[in-house]
């Protein structure tokens, strides 16, 4: 079983995961993958994915659902809360600041020079979650299953401009069908 | 407007709303057509507040709040954006109680798969317009490279690159 942290440590990890990371909610996903799954082993792969999935199929902010679904694993209704208000209200405050101070900081060249080299690490952090959730499958020889089912997830979204949800119901379907082999 | 009007026309717009902007035809037609409490220029002012800083896309609805009431309109925006994504426990539950069965747990597997392919499309349209020059494909490869492969601390390579630019935007160097 994962080891089970204290409330105090998923909100700490939420602040730092949702408050830290530019770019939109993926990113922030990503990110709390990493930390929650590979670096802590709060929660297990599969732990991971249901959250992922369930952010994905309720309405509203999906990276918010996703630290809600996530942090209940670990810590029940008041880790979901918790981690809601951590992973957001600093945020909120700082996109009201912005806001207020919008054009000075679009024309400052320095702000977005750091920005744009933020931007670019963040993309080199979501191949390296997508590339995490791909291992366990790569490491025992299911590299058919990681073709048909990532691969035919970013076809879907990308050429057949299906929405997230129906691509992660699509790949949910044939899961329940495709179950040869029962290890993992 | 009032405030309880504010959130009732807000939480509509998150609750059918299924992604970062998903909510924003529904907050346009009500704040901009019907109710002309916002301009265009403001909704458009909200949507750039919200991507320039940390965090989900969803948080220009705080700012649409702020434009229109104030700090109370900001705190109505925040409790319109948090308040629909409890929704998910129930859902959750239901899943976890189920999830022993055979069936389940190969969808499970399906959706982590999937899960990685629907990250690697997110990063895309991030990519187009970040990865520009060699610098940033440089900072995104290596940033691969440390996540992928040690255990460092996200954030520090988030914020390493944040120097990193700085440093080389005050070089002059692009």
């Amino acid at each position: 079983m994962p080891h089970r942290p204290s409330l105090r440590e998923v909100a700490a990890l939420y602040l730092k995961a949702g408050n830290l990371t530019f770019g939109g909610g993926d990113p922030t996903v990503a990110s709390l993958q990493r930390e929650l799954v590979d670096r802590r082993g709060w929660i297990t792969a599969e732990q991971y994915s249901i959250a992922f999935s369930v952010a994905r199929i309720v309405p509203g902010t999906n990276v918010l659902a996703f630290c809600a679904a996530s942090a209940y694993q670990m810590q029940g209704w008041v880790g979901a809360v918790l981690s809601v208000l951590a992973a957001s209200a600093p945020s909120a405050v700082l996109a009201v600041w912005i806001l207020t101070a919008l054009d000075a900081a679009q024309r400052n060249p320095l702000a977005n020079a750091a920005a744009g080299a933020v931007l670019a690490s963040v993309v080199g952090m979501m191949f390296a979650s997508a590339w995490q959730l791909m291992k366990p499958a790569l490491a025992d020889a299911k590299w058919f299953r990681v073709v048909v089912f990532s691969g035919g997830a970013l076809i879907l979204r990308e050429w057949l401009r299906l929405s997230p949800v129906e691509v992660l119901f699509a790949a949910g379907l044939c899961g329940a069908f495709w179950r040869e082999g029962t290890a993992r | 407007m009032s405030l309880w009007l504010l959130y009732l026309l807000l939480s509509k717009a998150t609750m059918t709303g299924f992604s970062g902007l998903g909510s924003l035809p529904s907050i346009r037609e009500d704040f901009v057509e019907r109710h002309h409490v916002l301009t265009d220029y403001q909704l458009n002012a909200a949507v750039a507040a919200g991507r320039t800083g940390p965090g989900p896309l969803g948080l220009y609805v705080v700012c649409v709040g702020y434009t229109v009431a104030g700090t109370p309109g900001a705190l109505i925006g925040f409790l319109a954006m948090i308040t629909p994504t409890m929704l998910v426990i129930p859902v959750l539950r239901f899943f976890l109680r189920t999830a022993e069965h055979p069936a389940l747990r190969g969808s499970i597997r399906g959706l982590l798969l999937a899960a990685a392919g629907l990250l690697i499309s997110a990063s895309l349209p991030l990519g187009r317009s970040s990865l520009t020059s060699a610098l940033p494909v440089a900072v995104a490869g290596v940033s691969f490279c440390i996540l992928a492969l040690t255990k460092v601390e996200t954030v520090w390579v988030v914020a390493g690159a944040a120097v990193l630019g700085l440093g080389a935007g005050m070089a002059g160097f692009k």
